[in-house]
């Protein structure tokens, strides 16, 4: 039996690229995608079987009983079935999907894309779904309005740049006997963050040089409270108060003064070296985290990855270049801290 | 797509129950009271589950209500293989689907089981307002299929008015299928509708039968005649014949019944009957009576299937008729018959058979006439004579006692057709001559331009038959002697004040009732003749009418035409209407250049102001905002300020630029030609 689906899997596993192949052919992708005789498809849904079976049980009952009445209402229905998917298909021929937008999103939650569902001409159009997982999908009607803007969520679980796979739009309007749906591809790419893993609180202050060994930033607790809080100065009576950390004093931390004296680097570094000893993508997840933290305590905050360095800094844009450097960072994997 | 596991939304369970009613609504008459009961009950457990005061049944309780269901239907049929107990089985799992109505899944099936539950409708009865009321139900089942996709669908109006719009598109191809659609025979028995009781002539008759019967106008037997039509005194309707008297009950007599072994002899065998010569050929369509017999005029042959003649010289089915039946008849006027032969010794026994005593005076009476010996014909021309001189007809004849026949004929004198004919055959036996009584329908009313005569249960009646030697078995009609009116104008006529009194409104008497009454029948009828009976042999006419010959290629061509048109008639229709409104120039040009730079891969938002877009074309590619800034200038100034020359500037301009083309030369061709139309 193994035997058996291991033979069969490279077979399916050719058959999903043929098919891929061939949809891509027939439907390339596009930003906006207007819905077609090429690119739908339409077959009986599983009621539409059944409606089918009891065709075939009147027709029966109508031979045996030679009961003309019998006969017409499945006649009335085989016509029904047969005119049905013309409504169908009308309902979702001739629709434009156009992406508005593909919104980021963190690895692990569910990236949204933006997506305009319009018709042209004056038939309303009903029941139609769109969906990546038919459980996140969004349903909507065009009915007395031309166009929708829809949802859709995609769950996402690696970081970088991900391709959105083909965007299933399906009715079953009228009757649900019929399924009618497109793979459509709309060019969909998510930027999608790393997943934000706690790592204790903000580094504050706590900058490595090169010498120093992993083993201590290994340990974030230890710099918390030590003498390497170089940047801060605790509040002592008759210090200025236009000095005055108020960002760390509502962050839940005692009074401190910011001694800009000092020669030490006191801003805040998210720093892929404080967490040595993690693999790649733990590290990527923490920086996310703080990078979150800190923004949201609205403290200046720089990022210090391989290859990148971004001068600290706060507000939306910054958040999202610092996340973004985190996102595309090129070195993928668990474990990097040995190759470093 | 649809969750299967989703719960079904409070329209999705009306319309259920709605679609489930109306299928089930012509059934609560015949079902047990405890089904219609039981399935109420559950609609309301399912509606409370709904309002959330209830949840629904546990394994164990859909087991016990399971297993008392079985039990009360066994209970109450007792037998599975017949109708009723079918159609109760539908209504049942109708009741017990209520029950675990979850999913959208337990939804479709439960719709689907209505369809059928619609269409067992059909099979107890095919008449207008049925078949109206089947539509109706069809018509509900389906807006209750459409309803099941929620949202607009749901709503009460629209899901009727899509149901109507998709049956209506569907009705055309249905009509096609309707008369193409061979017809095969029935593939396995299967049990008929044995529901109601026995109507019409039964097969005996004791006073007062026919008096019931003629307080009816229910009709019984529409005849068509191919060819000549008898006069109105030779219109009797044979149905029985009663051989045997008990002393106050005619009845056939043990062996006449083919269930008693009866000789019949089924159609499709050899004829006896000479195939020149003058003869009547109609077509009878009897409704349903419940009983095997069947009515022609004397002498009748059948080819319909299933149809025989016995040895009395009338013709049966082979099982009751359960529902309207059709039947073709060919009949030879008895007098043009000249080969009759002597009866047997058994039949002459059997057609002087009499009671042991009673009936004294009657029995003196005929021994005077067999004593004077007189031959039969005589005799029954004194014993007509006698009815004539002093009896009357009478819907409202006295009761009489045990010596019913002497009582009649030699004191109160008065009676109704059963009365006449049964002293009279009495009376004959008694003189000698072998007699019986037939008892049938005799006149009819002509519809539509004597297109069928129409036999209601009034026209009921009964006559006798005497054997004359050489000549065979001759009608003779008692009550004619006593009220020709009765032949010759039917019942109405010939008591009329009396039939007016017994009836409930005399509605006889306007005489526009009686005609729209025959309309209907004659809608009736022709609804009949053109759906419920149309068969095989029909289909084929038909066919042969439509195409000349019925070979595949015009067959295939008959099919096809229409179905083709069909389909450029949709495709007409996905075009237009997938269209939309003609835009005015100005716009379209503006849309042409919104498809370019969409290939361009900047696309215009739906809803993004003109404006609007040029600005994020300006930011996202530089490079085209220049021509993209002229366009919607002239466009704006075409569409808004109504300028005939800049759509012209504007149509130019999209002439000649695309955005993937050589930007550089073209804006310069471009802001030229701006530069001199402004």
């Amino acid at each position: 039996m193994s035997l058996l689906s291991e033979m069969a899997r490279p077979v399916a596993d050719r058959w999903r690229e043929l098919v891929q192949r061939w949809l891509s052919r027939r439907s390339p992708p596009s930003r906006s995608v207007t819905l077609d005789h090429g690119k739908l498809f339409i077959v009986p849904s599983r009621a539409g079987m059944g409606f089918l079976l009891v065709v075939v049980l009147l027709w029966l009952l109508g031979t045996n009983y030679e009961n003309n009445l019998v006969f017409a209402l499945t006649f009335l229905l085989v016509s029904l079935f047969a005119v049905l998917p013309v409504h169908t298909f009308a309902n979702l021929s001739g629709l434009q999907l156009q992406l508005l937008a593909a919104r980021p999103a963190f690895a692990g939650d569910y990236a949204e894309a933006e997506i305009a569902v319009s018709r042209s001409g004056g038939r309303a159009r009903e029941w139609i779904q769109v969906y990546w997982s038919a459980e996140e999908g969004a349903s909507l009607d065009l009915f007395e309005r031309s166009t929708a803007e829809i949802c859709v969520a995609l769950p996402v679980v690696k970081r970088g740049k991900v391709r959105a796979p083909r965007l299933r739009i399906e009715s079953r309007f009228p009757l649900g006997l019929f399924r009618c749906w497109s793979w459509v591809d709309l060019d969909i790419e998510f930027l999608v963050y790393p997943r934000p893993i706690a790592a204790g609180p903000l580094p504050l202050g706590a900058t490595l040089s090169d010498s120093e060994s992993s083993d201590l930033a290994a340990e974030p607790r230890a710099l918390h409270g030590g003498d390497d809080f170089a940047g801060l100065k605790p509040y002592q009576p008759g210090d200025s108060l236009r000095h005055l950390a108020w960002k760390q004093y509502a962050g839940g931390r005692d009074l401190y003064n910011k001694e800009y004296e000092s020669h030490v680097d006191a801003r805040l570094w998210l720093d892929w070296d404080l967490l040595g000893g993690r693999d790649v993508e733990t590290r990527l997840s923490n920086l996310c985290h703080w990078a979150l933290q800190a923004e949201r305590e609205q403290t200046a905050y720089g990022l210090r990855i391989p290859g990148i360095e971004m001068a600290p800094s706060s507000g939306p844009g910054h958040l999202q270049r610092v996340l973004t450097a985190l996102a595309l960072f090129p070195v993928r994997g668990g474990v990097s801290g040995q190759s470093k | 797509m649809a969750n299967q596991s989703e719960l079904l939304p409070r329209e999705s369970l009306l319309w259920i129950f709605a679609a489930q009613f109306a299928a089930l609504l012509p059934q609560f008459a015949l079902l047990p009271l405890w089904i219609v009961c039981a399935w109420a009950f559950a609609v309301y457990w399912r509606l409370e589950v709904f309002r959330g005061r209830r949840d629904l049944p546990g394994r164990a309780v859909k087991l016990l209500v399971v297993a008392l269901t079985v039990g009360g239907l066994a209970l109450s049929y007792g037998r599975w293989f017949a109708l009723e107990p079918m159609v109760a089985l539908l209504a049942v799992s109708f009741t017990l689907k209520n029950l675990e109505l979850v999913s959208r899944r337990d939804a479709f099936l439960s719709l689907l089981l209505a369809y059928f539950v619609a269409a067992t409708l059909f099979v107890y009865e095919q008449t207008i307002p049925y078949a109206l009321y089947g539509t109706i139900c069809v018509v509900v089942i389906t807006a209750a299929l459409a309803a099941q996709l929620g949202h607009f669908s749901a709503r009460p109006r629209r899901a009727l008015g899509l149901s109507l719009r998709l049956l209506a598109q569907a009705v055309p191809l249905m009509l096609l299928l309707f008369i193409v659609m061979p017809r095969l025979g029935p593939l396995w028995a299967v049990p008929q509708n044995k529901s109601g009781a026995s109507t019409g002539v039964s097969d005996s008759m004791t006073p007062g039968d026919f008096t019931r019967l003629s307080k009816s106008d229910k009709p019984v037997l529409r005849i068509a005649f191919d060819g000549p039509v008898p006069a109105p005194e030779q219109r009797y309707w044979r149905g029985l014949v009663y051989s045997d008297f008990d002393g106050r009950r005619w009845s056939q007599g043990f062996g006449v019944d083919p269930r008693e072994g009866g000789v019949v002899r089924w159609s499709g065998r050899e004829q006896s009957l000479p195939e020149v010569g003058p003869r009547y050929r109609y077509r009878v369509i009897q409704e349903s009576t419940n009983n095997p017999w069947l009515f022609a005029m004397a002498r009748p042959i059948s080819d319909t299937r299933g149809v025989g003649e016995t040895s009395d010289d009338r013709i049966i089915k082979r099982g009751p008729v359960y529902s309207r039946f059709a039947y073709e008849v060919r009949s030879w006027p008895r007098e043009t018959l000249t080969d009759v032969r002597e009866l047997d010794d058994f039949q002459h026994r059997r057609n002087l058979q009499l009671p042991r005593g009673g009936n004294p005076r009657t029995r003196a009476w005929a021994d005077e006439f067999r004593a004077s010996g007189l031959d039969a014909e005589e005799i029954s021309a004194r014993v007509l004579k006698f009815f004539n001189r002093s009896f009357t007809y009478t819907l409202k004849p006295p009761a009489l006692g045990v010596d019913s026949i002497d009582e009649f004929l030699f004191g109160s004198q008065q009676g109704f057709c059963e009365h006449f004919a049964g002293s009279y055959v009495f009376t004959m036996r008694a003189a000698g001559v072998p007699a019986r009584v037939v008892a049938g329908y005799q006149g009819g009313e002509w519809v539509d331009q004597e297109e069928y005569l129409l036999v209601r249960e009034y026209d009921a009646h009964a006559w006798a038959e005497i054997w004359i030697a050489g000549r065979g078995w001759q009608r003779v009609d008692p009550t004619a002697a006593v009220s020709p009116e009765r032949i010759r104008d039917g019942l109405q006529n010939a008591a009329a004040e009396e039939f007016m009194a017994d009836s409930l409104l005399p509605l006889h008497r306007i005489g526009i009732l009686n005609r729209l009454r025959l309309e209907w029948d004659m809608v009736n009828y022709r609804w009949y003749q053109a759906v419920v009976s149309f068969d095989s042999d029909k289909q084929q006419n038909l066919l042969k009418k439509l195409l000349g010959e019925v070979s595949p290629l015009r067959l295939a061509a008959f099919i096809a035409v229409p179905v083709a048109l069909a389909l450029i008639g949709i495709l007409l229709w996905l075009w237009f209407s997938g269209r939309g409104r003609r835009l005015p120039p100005a716009s379209r040009l503006y849309q042409k250049f919104c498809r370019r730079m969409a290939r361009a891969g900047i696309a215009r938002r739906p809803g993004e102001a003109p404006r609007d877009f040029a600005r994020r074309v300006r930011v996202e590619k530089p490079a085209l905002a220049p021509m993209v800034e002229l366009i919607t200038a002239a466009f704006e100034k075409a569409a808004y300020g109504e300028d005939p020359a800049a759509q012209k500037q504007l149509r130019r301009l999209l002439r000649q630029w695309s955005p993937g083309a050589n930007f550089m030369f073209l804006k310069t061709v471009g802001a030229g030609r701006i530069a001199t139309g402004e």
